[in-house]
């Protein structure tokens, strides 16, 4: 398949893991974070942590945003799709999320309408479909996923579907690592930056990486040579004593993004003052609400929400995780009391999750044995 | 569409909330009244795709995420 077969070839991939121990300086301790998912569970399923020198450390960003979500917002979720009437939906990952009170897929149990969707225009042909409803979208995810719900609210206003609204719960990528450089927890010599959020937000936002904190950043794609050739740039320009945004995913990713897409999201949302981020704590300026042009369409505003912030459970350590302060491994529930199909902590809900991808790929296996 | 609950994934083993990983699909006829196309994944799987972020025309490979195409592939240099 084009754009593929290319970049799993095992003759290259030994070929760069062989570039990257060249370049790597022995008795250096490297740490490099893939700020993405995708990027998590890309490493793991091709076990490219395995190609890479015993010095070179991987490290599992927030860039899952079923992960960041903290139990408040589901609850807030909850508390909307148990109204008497109304359809509720959401993707697929975001049913298995548990709030204070159990998931989406509980409250479904319990005679809520809640519904999976692939694509908020999905939930807005349903909301077509039942117009003696209310249809609620519970619109999740960074840059990538946000011009998909902007779109499609544009399209519910022209439209004048008036049982359409949403509980926007998007979050830009910006933030998150401005805080995690600021953290003292954790020293990072350099980021392997989003593939996709890169291609609506362009490589332009992540100057401040060197700029501010003199770290380089790459941003790569996700098939394995792609990651490996992330990772060997990111370690060349540290051999180099370079410190810059490179683009490994050009054939992707253009260095402005997509303006159509910033255009439309500029129009649809606005910056939340502030947004609470499972793990991370409130980081201001770090997700969006709805513009006060499209009010109308607001769930938050149109039905209210609780709004309570829940403490996460005291045996999950998804924080840690999510600041890669700890390997999912590490966690005291990784495996026992929390798995893929009962899981206590949202890193293991999805499987772009740190701690599900770990699981899914035998880490858990191979890590238990090192213990 | 099956409702069932569990990890969502798409037929190539990525999941689709985010995740931060496309599909690429070739756009197999366009509405442009409606800003919307029909395109196909590798495994031949269809599905009405929302168009008004890239210029697409039949044949071209689009990166869609969520329902929505986000960019035009092979425009540039791999």
């Amino acid at each position: 398949m084009r754009f593929v077969d290319e970049f799993r070839d095992a003759e290259l991939g030994r070929a760069l893991a062989g570039q990257i121990l060249a370049t790597v300086e022995p008795g250096r301790h490297y740490k490099v974070m893939e700020v993405c998912g995708g990027h998590t569970h890309s490493i793991y399923k091709y076990g490219i942590d395995d190609l890479l020198p015993a010095n070179v450390e991987l490290v599992h960003g927030p860039g899952c945003p079923v992960c960041v979500i903290p139990m408040g917002r589901v609850d807030d979720g909850i508390a909307l799709a148990t109204r008497p009437g109304v359809i509720f939906t959401c993707f697929g990952d975001m049913m298995r999320v548990p709030g204070s009170e159990g998931t989406f897929l509980d409250a479904k149990a319990r005679g809520a309408d809640v519904r999976m969707v692939y694509s908020p225009l999905d939930a807005l042909r349903i909301a077509k479909e039942n117009p003696a409803r209310e249809v609620i979208f519970f619109a999740i995810g960074f840059e990538t996923t946000a011009p998909s719900t902007a779109l499609t609210l544009k399209r519910a206003k022209a439209e004048g579907v008036a049982n359409f609204s949403c509980v926007c719960n998007h979050v830009t990528i910006v933030p998150p690592l401005r805080a995690l450089l600021e953290s003292p927890d954790l020293r990072l010599d350099g980021f392997i930056g989003p593939g996709h959020v890169s291609t609506v937000v362009g490589a332009r936002p992540f100057g401040f990486i060197p700029a501010d904190y003199g770290r380089p950043v790459v941003i790569a794609g996700f098939e394995p040579l792609d990651v490996l050739q992330a990772i060997q740039m990111i370690l060349r320009q540290i051999a180099d004593g370079r410190c810059e945004v490179e683009n490994q995913y050009r054939r992707v990713v253009p260095y402005e993004g997509n303006l159509r897409a910033l255009e439309v999201m500029a129009e649809v949302f606005e910056l939340r003052p502030h947004f609470e981020w499972r793990g991370l704590g409130f980081i201001s300026q770090s997700a969006l609400r709805l513009s006060d042009a499209y009010a109308d369409l607001d769930a938050e505003q149109r039905f209210g929400v609780p709004g309570v912030r829940i403490a996460d459970p005291k045996a999950c350590q998804c924080g840690e995780v999510l600041k890669g302060v700890i390997k999912p491994w590490e966690c005291k529930v990784f495996g026992t009391a929390c798995t893929p199909e009962h899981a206590i902590g949202t890193c293991m809900v999805s499987p772009e999750g740190a701690c599900a991808a770990y699981y899914n790929y035998g880490r858990f296996a191979r890590e238990r044995e090192v213990v | 569409m099956s409702d069932a609950p569990g990890p969502c994934f798409d037929l190539a083993g990525h999941c689709i909330t985010c995740g931060d990983e496309g599909v690429e699909m070739r756009v197999l006829g366009v509405d442009a009244a409606r800003g919307l196309a029909l395109c196909e994944d590798a495994q031949g799987k269809r599905a009405t795709v929302e168009i008004a972020l890239v210029d697409a025309v039949a044949g071209a490979s689009v990166l869609v995420h969520a329902g929505t195409a986000i960019a035009t592939l092979g425009e540039r240099a791999a």
